[in-house]
């Protein structure tokens, strides 16, 4: 997903767009849409920061900052006491050690899907449930069924033969969230957790998951009120900071000379 | 976009010089039949490098070998061969690698395996083994060649030294190694004479083990020079100018080459000349072996202005004098000796730091010594004797230095297939941004 976030003294808006092979390239139409909603022109914006894994293709960015940063900033504004953020997004899941707003320390989980929330798609697509009702179906499990395949490929393999044994969807989607959190658990827990811990990115709005995870580091997690956007909200108060420390140096912040258009870089 | 800009990132001119040494090293193996040689398949550090200079056995050394398959990005061949044998791809992918290589040259009766890198490696005569402490390919590698190598022998020494123990005091023990390590030498160079038919000249040993030593010295006397500010040498340039100390001790090659090192080095502090201009973060390559194929990362690194003045990795070696060594007229116990006292210096250091270990003592003598601002760790997949234990020595100097920023990148030494560049990057953006904080965060 494509998110923009606006901020002044306040948050101006907040927007989540698509992403996908030709999304990628349109992140213009998504601040197209964003610029719209809170009645603003391009030309309004003083600082733009880019964000996330594509955070290289938005020539309009005055600056990229990666989403470790970005996320630490954006869950620091909204809940002060954090010091260990579990985000689970699409792509990845990540552990993030923040101390006053700041990184000390991060892990992240990549080369495999296990623990992200790719996985939860491949698992509801072939038990044939939306990705939204996952969380709420696992509630209604009486157990969750092991499932002892790391590897998404595999574990989907797993899933399918547990089903065809008889065993409850509701039972297997809360194995599955079980699987997830643990495998999250493994991964943070490098990082000397403190608390208080807060969930973001997709994984947080999934109920039945943030439960696994609770149960895992042995204590209620907080969930900010629009986990999607952390990064996003980091990134544009990360440029505010910037803008306003500019100002105050007496100096212009170089900016981007693109104006709002798409990416080159696919076409 | 706007605030991307690259930065100069300067290579020592002396670090171009080292394919030639590595090609030398390979082209020797395929030379030595012409030469009347035998062909030994050796092990780094290992202890027997001047026993085969002193006897005119050409080390095929298939680090090296494997080293340069990954760097050139032609390794799957190899690995997908030892694979096909059940060798897994969580065993050392330089042993697989290599083992894959001697598969295939057996199974065409002796002929090169076609696209081998820079002309392949020749077939070894002997296989010299040695069971250190920790790394287990060192005895199941050689077993696993023999398998193929079917005519080869094989010689495995155990060249230990005492353990590291905090409740322990290890000087008590160690003559009792060094005896034990002195014996397992004199054992391989019988081994070596029966199968060369040569007997050993003491008097060229004693010589190459005195090169030797002037070789540590002046090794060490180089890489200090880098704790200059700005560093005139970034690991990425360590990682090839460890070849000589690494596979060529004790030829005067390799101590010529130092030479002109510091010599450049010297010249680069004196005109004021960095790895990175500006020089932003100086940071030390804390353990691990690179991922051979993606050596540009430690350019990524420069470009942020992040550099690396000093690392653990291939600076198995000190100053002589720091190790006190006792004097002997035996070449092999003064190996011994050093070998012993080398693995075992930061004992006494460590032990004055709760929880510490030797090699967290080794990291903060770096750390403090080259005013580093942050650490990074490479954990290579398929080695796991040498890269055990990061998180522990992560979590040790956290406790030492509080907040400092750490990261641990994953990859492996050859396998190409446990790296992912994107990541890499991304996790190395990340990590400049932590420096960067932190370095705010100290100033405030």
């Amino acid at each position: 997903m494509t998110k923009v976030v606006i901020v002044s003294d306040r948050i101006e808006t907040a927007l989540i767009g698509p992403t996908g092979p030709e999304h990628r390239k349109l992140a213009n139409k998504v601040m197209e849409e964003a610029l719209k909603q809170a009645r603003l022109r391009f030309e309004d914006l003083s600082y733009i920061v880019a964000t996330g894994y594509g955070r290289i293709n938005v020539p309009f960015a005055d600056r990229q900052i990666t989403e470790i940063t970005c996320h630490a900033k954006g869950l620091y504004s909204l809940l002060p006491t954090v010091k260990t953020i579990i985000d689970i997004g699409g792509q990845d899941s990540k552990g993030i050690r923040i101390k006053d707003g700041k990184v000390i320390n991060f892990v992240m989980n990549d080369k495999c899907a296990a623990g992200t929330g790719r996985f939860l798609e491949v698992i509801a697509d072939s038990l044939g449930v939306p990705l939204n009702d996952l969380g709420k179906l696992s509630l209604e499990a009486s157990r969750a069924t092991p499932i002892s395949s790391t590897c998404t490929v595999f574990a989907e393999h797993e899933v399918t033969n547990q089903l065809a044994n008889g065993e409850s969807v509701a039972n297997l989607v809360a194995g599955v969230h079980e699987s997830i959190a643990t495998r999250v658990y493994s991964l943070v827990r490098k990082l000397q957790i403190e608390k208080d811990i807060a969930v973001t990115g997709g994984g947080a709005k999934n109920i039945g998951l943030v439960k696994a995870l609770e149960g895992k580091f042995g204590s209620p997690v907080l969930i900010p009120p629009e986990p999607l956007i952390t990064g996003a909200l980091g990134a544009a108060l990360l440029g505010k900071e910037k803008w306003e420390k500019a100002r105050l140096d007496g100096y212009t912040p170089t900016r981007s000379k693109e104006g709002l258009q798409e990416a080159k870089l696919f076409t | 976009m706007a605030e991307e800009k690259k930065r100069r990132a300067v290579a020592t001119k002396t670090a171009a010089g080292i394919p030639k040494f590595v090609r030398g090293n390979l082209s020797a193996t395929l030379k030595a039949k012409e030469e009347g040689k035998k062909v030994a398949k050796a092990f780094i550090h290992d202890g027997h490098d001047e026993i085969m200079r002193a006897m005119d056995i050409v080390p095929a050394w298939g680090e090296s070998f494997s080293g340069v398959c990954a760097a050139k990005r032609d390794a799957e061949k190899f690995l997908q061969k030892a694979e096909s044998d059940n060798f897994s791809r969580s065993l050392c992918t330089y042993a697989t690698c290599h083992i894959g290589f001697e598969m295939a040259r057996e199974e065409q009766g002796g002929a090169m395996p076609e696209g081998a890198p820079w002309g392949g490696m020749g077939r070894p005569d002997m296989i010299l083994g040695n069971g250190q402490l920790l790394c287990d390919p060192r005895f199941k590698w050689p077993q696993a060649l023999q398998h193929y190598l079917r005519d080869v022998p094989v010689f495995v020494t155990n060249m230990y030294y005492p353990p590291w123990d905090p409740n322990v005091d290890h000087h008590e023990q160690e003559k009792f190694y060094v005896k034990y390590c002195t014996e397992e030498l004199h054992e391989t160079v019988k081994f070596c004479e029966k199968v060369t038919g040569k007997k050993m000249d003491w008097d060229r040993l004693a010589a190459v083990v005195d090169l030797s030593d002037k070789t540590w010295d002046l090794f060490v006397d180089t890489y200090d020079l880098r704790k200059a500010i700005p560093t005139p040498m970034d690991t990425g340039d360590a990682m090839n100018t460890m070849v000589p100390i690494t596979f060529n001790i004790g030829t005067q090659e390799a101590y010529d080459f130092y030479v002109e090192l510091n010599n450049e080095l010297k010249e680069k502090i004196a005109q004021g000349i960095g790895v990175a201009d500006p020089e932003k973060y100086r940071l030390i390559w804390a353990a691990g072996l690179p991922s051979w194929f993606a050596l540009n990362d430690f350019q990524y690194f420069n470009g942020k202005g992040a550099v690396f003045p000093v690392e653990v990795t291939y600076r198995d070696h000190e100053k002589i004098e720091r190790l006190d060594l006792p004097k002997t007229n035996d070449p092999l116990e003064r190996i011994a000796w050093r070998w012993v006292r080398y693995w075992t210096h930061w004992y006494d250091a460590a032990r004055k730091i709760p929880g510490s270990t030797p090699k967290v003592a080794r990291i903060i003598e770096y750390f403090e010594d080259y005013k580093c601002d942050g650490v990074v760790f490479h954990s290579a997949f398929s080695c796991r004797s040498w890269h055990a234990g990061i998180i522990h020595q992560a979590e040790v100097l956290r406790k030492v230095y509080k907040d400092i920023p750490i990261l641990i990148m994953e990859g492996d030494i050859v396998d190409i297939s446990s790296y992912n560049e994107a990541d890499t990057h991304n996790r190395i953006d990340a990590f400049i941004e932590t420096l960067e904080a932190y370095r705010n965060k100290q100033k405030n």
